[in-house]
């Protein structure tokens, strides 16, 4: 929870209570924000389902759909 | 870039099969204009995971190895065909076992129910709901 301090139209000091969410996921690589993975407290994490958490699909959740492509591209020329 | 024949070994590069290996068993489509061209792939599923399906070339990073199949082979052709050309422990794959390609054999689609028959039970339940 975090503390906020509000200044009432009484003129009073009171401080108010909200709930803190984590950040968004950025990707490792081009460091833009990820598309289908879950913003929650980690207590509450654990009841989302696996699918919900990243898209299932190679480095889903780490790394975005573009950086992947170029990446087994690479693999694909290296091979 | 090298061209998509029939046998050329591909990786597939987007969507949930990304990064696994299959292979071009046929040409479907030649693009023309805005259509794009397609081209049938397969893994084989057993092999490498990647179902038989129709796939579009842009998902598909080509590398320099071939496998000499005919056109429009069956999944069991083209295993054979990986065993010959030594590729499987170059790609550190796993040949799938007698029992799974028999299971694989005798697998019986499932018939999805028509759409009348669907229809029919929705006004069934709604006269239900009347009532």
């Amino acid at each position: 929870m975090k503390k906020i301090k509000v200044r009432t139209p009484g003129g009073k000091l009171i401080i108010k209570r909200r709930k803190e969410k984590p950040g968004v996921t950025l990707c490792a690589m081009c460091k833009e924000p990820l598309h289908g993975t879950k913003r929650r407290i980690p207590s509450k994490i654990g009841k989302i389902s696996k699918t919900e958490k990243r898209p299932s699909r190679l480095y889903g959740g780490y790394l975005c759909a573009k950086c992947t492509k170029e990446l087994v591209k690479e693999k694909a020329r290296m091979i | 870039m090298v061209s998509l024949e029939v046998g050329r070994v591909c990786l597939k590069i987007v969507g949930r099969e990304a990064g696994k290996v299959c292979t071009v068993v046929k040409k479907l489509t030649e693009g023309k204009g805005k259509s794009q061209p397609f081209v049938l792939v397969t893994g084989p599923k057993l092999l490498t995971g990647v179902k038989r399906r129709r796939c579009n070339i842009e998902h598909l990073e080509a590398t320099q190895h071939t496998v000499l199949i005919k056109d429009d082979a069956s999944d069991e052709e083209v295993i054979e065909a990986y065993k010959k050309s030594g590729l499987i422990t170059k790609f550190n794959l796993k040949l799938p076992s007698a029992g799974e390609m028999k299971a694989e054999k005798t697998k019986v689609k499932e018939e999805k129910p028509k759409k009348e028959e669907k229809t029919k039970e929705k006004e069934e339940k709604k006269d239900k709901k009347k009532k």
